[in-house]
């Protein structure tokens, strides 16, 4: 099974993020794999450990995204792409898309496994946007799979009234959640061997692309400003004895939230 | 002329609260508005969402329907969409909606901006605010270019108008052809009889302070008491301790309720994008510096398996 795991290096949304004249400040900010992608990689490294085949990362974006695919090569990534192109930049969910439908269209992937959302936007849409841009079918926020064999997998998605127990016919497009699996540390092996790994660089023009059609030029869509967000004023923490504590509580939701009125 | 088509939210035979949120904010800000059922046995629901404003009620109500699939639900919204000559889609978010709007986009070629918590509107000028990065900053995000734009609004985003049923002006859709990629073989339903997460007013969580489903069902009661919806952190539903569907966080359901008490819930950044714009947090848990204590507005720091007992018993007392 041939899988194609597209994969974004983001902003560390762990650390404290300041916003400063609209804009966030990135002096001193961390770049990180984004989560759901390591859930995502790590679905590709099962299923190629149980059904052969080989696991292909892509990113896009500027060097430092490099160490994003450097990274999922270490958990056991077979070969890496990189479009490392400034024309990419100021991108949208649609232009990320419209890159990667380039590169699956290089190879012939049984899954392209995708994470379900990407950190720094939280928008959930490149995963969707390929795959009806490459007429897949989409199964997102995936929790299991299970190969059946002949061209099918068996899915459990998180969906809005339960869990949906899914076949899926291959070739197919899926999101990852969190509760997938647990992503493998590297070990110092694989980061060893990651740096054995092909890694191949493109321009946008090399996947047919003008520079028009990808980054700020051709973004549908377009972060005007950011603002931080509605500032929470400062609770009231209680400790000590429980029954004086809860008691206390108790009467700020009485008296003061008047939550049972 | 700018229309809009409304994308309707429903369960258990009756349209859900979100969907009505978006036709009141366009019936009252008189934007001109249709609406689009999806599922089985649906039809019946068209004469409230005419009630709440909806112009047109499309209706694709096919057995091929009951359950959501990107695939067969995209294109009966690209159907209706190109009927209603619709130039904005409006869809709730759920995880129905966050993989239908860029399917939807997609399918349609229009732009897609997901997880709307504001929207201002003027014809089909749109400006969008949204969280990002975990909720830890606001974006304002404007469509670049002209075309159809899709767009999924958060619960919460408008308030909802009463409005009585009337005869809706129904077309109805073909089925879309289900070319069988992705058959969904069934839905576990799980936790049924107990109030949906994004409809109550109250929400009642546990973390992994519970230590376990004993610890699950100490905490239970307390939500049956305060009639809130009883949910969880990740660490808790993949422990099995309780249903996926319970989910409270970027992964599962993002919830705005009056009320939200965490119970032995540490705060993981997920967790609070899931939940921090609720209007008052309450939250319990033994560690002072858990993260949970920075969003919250009453915090007891403090043995859970003490406190909610006690929490029970003093709840009983005023909620009679």
């Amino acid at each position: 099974m041939n899988i194609l795991v597209p994969v974004k290096s983001v902003i560390d949304v762990e650390l404290n993020i300041r916003v400063r004249d609209g804009r966030v400040v990135e002096d001193g900010m961390n770049y990180v794999l984004n989560k759901w992608d390591e859930n995502a990689v790590e679905a590709a490294l099962v299923l190629k450990e149980s059904q052969g085949g080989e696991v292909t990362v892509v990113t896009v974006g500027p060097d430092r995204s490099g160490e994003a695919l450097r990274k999922t090569l270490a958990m056991g990534a077979d070969k890496a792409v990189h479009v490392n192109d400034p024309a990419t930049e100021g991108s949208d969910a649609h232009g990320f898309a419209k890159i990667l439908a380039k590169v699956a269209a290089r190879g012939a992937y049984d899954l392209i496994i995708t994470g379900k959302q990407a950190q720094d936007t939280d928008m959930g849409g490149t995963g969707p946007l390929l795959a009806a841009m490459l007429d897949l079918p989409l199964v997102a926020g995936v929790i299991a799979i299970e190969p059946q064999g002949a061209g099918k997998l068996g899915i459990r998605r998180l969906g809005q009234f339960g869990t949906e127990v899914i076949e899926l016919a291959l070739p197919a497009l899926i999101t990852a959640s969190d509760s997938l699996n647990e992503p493998r540390l590297a070990s110092l092996r694989g980061i060893m061997q990651a740096k054995k790994k092909p890694m191949e660089v493109l321009k946008v023009a090399d996947l047919g692309l003008s520079a028009g059609d990808v980054g700020s030029a051709g973004a549908r869509i377009q972060v005007v400003e950011y603002l931080p967000p509605p500032a929470r004023s400062a609770g009231k923490k209680f400790e000590g004895d429980e029954a004086e504590t809860t008691a206390q509580v108790m009467n700020l939701l009485t008296n003061e939230a008047k939550i049972f009125a | 002329m700018s229309k809009i088509l409304v994308v309707a939210d429903h369960k258990d035979g009756e349209v859900r609260k979100p969907t009505l949120e978006l036709l009141s904010h366009t019936r009252g800000a008189g934007l001109s508005t249709d609406a689009l059922l999806i599922g089985q046995n649906v039809k019946g629901l068209a004469d409230t969402l005419a009630g709440h404003g909806a112009g047109t009620v499309y209706v694709a109500d096919d057995a091929s329907l009951q359950y959501f699939s990107a695939d067969t639900y995209a294109a009966a919204v690209a159907d209706a969409a190109a009927k209603a000559q619709a130039t904005q889609i409006w869809i709730s978010v759920s995880e129905t909606g966050k993989a239908l709007g860029p399917t939807v986009a997609g399918r349609m070629d229009a732009a897609f901006v997901g997880d709307a918590q504001g929207l201002e509107i003027e014809g089909d000028n749109v400006t969008v605010l949204r969280p990002a990065m975990a909720t830890k900053v606001m974006q304002k995000v404007r469509f670049a270019k002209a075309g159809v734009k899709v767009i999924t609004v958060r619960s919460g985003a408008f308030d909802v108008q009463p409005a009585d049923a009337k005869p809706a002006n129904v077309v109805a859709l073909p089925a879309p052809n289900s070319n069988g990629r992705v058959v969904v073989k069934s839905l576990e339903q799980e936790e049924s009889g107990e109030i949906d997460l994004g409809d109550a007013n109250i929400v009642v969580s546990v973390g992994r302070g519970v230590k376990g489903p004993d610890g699950v069902e100490l905490v239970r009661p307390l939500a049956k008491r305060l009639g809130a919806g009883f949910g969880a952190s990740r660490a808790v539903v993949d422990s099995g301790w309780m249903p996926y569907n319970a989910q409270v966080g970027q992964t599962g359901r993002v919830v705005t309720p009056d009320v939200y008490f965490a119970i032995g819930v540490s705060g993981a950044i997920q967790h609070l994008a899931g939940m921090s714009g609720s209007k008052l947090i309450v939250a319990v848990n033994k560690d002072p510096d858990a993260p949970i204590f920075s969003v919250a507005d009453y915090g007891i720091v403090g043995d859970l398996f003490k406190v909610v007992p006690l929490l029970i018993e003093e709840v009983g007392k005023v909620k009679k």
